[in-house]
């Protein structure tokens, strides 16, 4: 009953859905430039967010797991870009990014860069998009990648610097072999959140300047509920729900093989 | 010529131990030199990283424009939320969202965890499968056909719809979470129960759940965090000031008072406390490592 329940719940909305959709619409949206641009703009903004947090996640857990004093205390507080509301974060980025009056377009001002509005190039607001989002996202990287180090056995250390093994190739063949399953799992479950992702983009940018900044959650929305193009837009929404579909039924077949082996 | 021989392996040992010694001593003094430096290195990233964090706290104790405050420090922008906005209203209305969220998706998927958990076979695998594919769904995808059909249901600007959506959204990684969880608890204690005549549901009522309060907090941290932080949800359900839940709330509120940030960060204030303030206590509690490992399980 309990199954049933949830599965009416999403299988539900799908089908009802179904009779509003037309193939016209589908070839409508992919002739479109602006649904090529969300899309590349929404493949960079995954690789970034992917890549970026995990190598911040993952240096920083390396870091706190040598001995540090307060040790917990960093852990935490490294956490909170994570738990803080999203509304609120964007909120203070805004203030720290958005306006010539904001603390950091006033630091370029005086090194010598002149008067940069973050928000108003376009490339420059791709970029600030995607470092706000490493920033939001790396403490998630972090938690998993120190419950994957905590499971690393320190004697295995100890044994290749017996054997003459240096720092980086300790690191190279002990632990990224170690902690590659939940690697794998944490970039499935950061390209599903990057992917997905709407406030981040919507908040800080609302898919400006010029469109740049629109991935393909935010163009799907603006359709909707901007331009009340319903059609289009479930469109939209229905190409990313198979591409992302097929992506995680591939790599879901990798963590088990992986899982196998 | 025996008892100088000795003497002389005496000699040679003691300075060959104070050889090593001293390598022992500069090597630990290399250590906490190096630890020094990390110990710096993580205190500069982590005020690097908590800089916009400490801003929305700063600012909200500052004056805003036009106030006869003097000084750096006040109080007054709290006061004047809760007294002359919605604020209060909005905290309401997040509040119950959230609890009720919690406390269903809790509910639901304490139990079905266990069966995901515990009856292992063809049907059961595929369906977590389904459960990982209906995760890994664009929560726009969902929101516009819903839309359509909420507002059949005189559901759209209500609260009940957003929650109601909330309890779904959480269900699948829940259902995981307490899965995982189950994992880890052996079975052998739910046959002895068996064996002293429990049924199926009192073994599992009175033996499993009380075994896993960790895994229950963890899940009910994952559904707080999700129906509390959530903004697309409540942007396009929520339609009128009085239904607002904090997020949607802030965010217009921050339209309308774009240069006034000490208000503005006093609403954030507000709304990041109640998630802190959980974490702090529970956060041991709450392992990611754990939705990874039960990903990684199956």
């Amino acid at each position: 009953m309990i199954y049933a329940f949830i599965q009416s719940l999403h299988n539900g909305t799908l089908l009802d859905s179904g009779p509003f959709v037309g193939l016209k619409n589908y070839t409508d949206i992919l002739t479109q430039a602006s649904f090529w641009n969300a899309a590349l703009f929404t493949l960079v903004f995954t690789i970034v967010g992917v890549f970026g947090s995990w190598i911040v996640g993952l240096a920083l857990s390396l870091l706190l797991r040598t001995h540090i004093p307060a040790n917990g205390l960093f852990k935490v507080l490294l956490l909170l870009p994570w738990i803080v509301p999203v509304v609120v974060s964007a909120t203070s980025w805004n203030w720290l990014v958005a306006t010539p009056q904001s603390p950091l377009p006033i630091l370029f001002a005086h090194l010598g860069f002149g008067n940069v509005l973050f928000l108003a190039d376009p490339t420059l607001a791709k970029i600030v998009v995607c470092v706000f989002k490493v920033w939001i996202s790396f403490p998630f990287m972090m938690m998993m990648m120190s419950s994957a180090l905590a499971s690393v056995d320190t004697n295995v250390y100890e044994a290749a610097k017996v054997d003459g093994a240096s720092n980086w190739q300790g690191f190279r063949f002990i632990t990224m072999p170690m902690i590659a399953r939940t690697t794998f799992v944490s970039w499935i479950l950061m390209t599903i959140f990057c992917v997905n992702d709407f406030p981040t983009i919507f908040l800080l940018t609302g898919g400006g300047p010029v469109n740049a900044t629109q991935s393909l959650v935010v163009l799907a929305y603006l359709t909707v509920f901007q331009n009340f193009q319903t059609g289009p837009g479930i469109a939209i929404a229905f190409v990313m729900t198979l591409v992302l579909v097929i992506i995680s039924v591939v790599l879901y077949r990798q963590i088990r093989k992986v899982n196998v082996e | 010529m025996s008892t100088l021989s000795v003497r002389r392996a005496r000699v040679k040992d003691q300075a060959a131990g104070s050889v090593t010694a001293t390598r022992r001593r500069t090597q630990t003094e290399q250590r906490k030199r190096g630890g020094w430096w990390r110990f710096a290195l993580i205190v500069v990233i982590t005020a690097l990283v908590l800089v916009p964090i400490i801003a929305v706290v700063g600012l909200s104790f500052q004056p805003s424009l036009g106030s006869t405050v003097k000084g750096n420090f006040t109080l007054e922008n709290y006061s004047s939320i809760f007294t002359q906005t919605a604020v209060v209203t909005w905290l309401t209305n997040s509040l119950t969202v959230t609890v009720v969220t919690v406390v269903i998706a809790v509910a639901v998927a304490a139990p079905a965890g266990y069966v995901l958990s515990r009856a292992r076979n063809k049907l059961v695998s595929g369906y977590s499968l389904v459960l990982f594919v209906v995760q890994s769904l664009p929560v726009v995808s969902a929101v516009i056909p819903l839309f359509i059909l909420f507002a059949k249901f005189n559901l759209v600007d209500n609260l009940v719809g957003v929650t109601i959506i909330y309890v779904g959204s959480t269900m699948s990684v829940a259902i995981w979470m307490m899965a995982a969880y189950y994992d880890s608890i052996p079975i052998a204690l739910e046959e002895a129960a068996w064996m002293d005549g429990a049924s199926l549901f009192g073994s599992f009522t009175r033996i499993v759940l009380r075994n896993s309060l960790p895994g229950i907090l963890s899940t009910a941290i994952f559904a707080f965090l999700l129906a509390w932080n959530d903004y697309l949800i409540a942007l396009v359900f929520l339609r009128s000031d009085p239904n607002y839940t904090l997020p949607v709330g802030l965010e217009t509120f921050f339209q309308q008072n774009a240069t006034n940030w000490g208000l503005v960060m006093a609403v954030a204030v507000v709304m990041m406390l109640p998630p802190i303030i959980l974490f702090s206590f529970l956060n041991r509690y709450f392992s990611v490592g754990g939705i990874g490992g039960s990903l990684a399980g199956r």
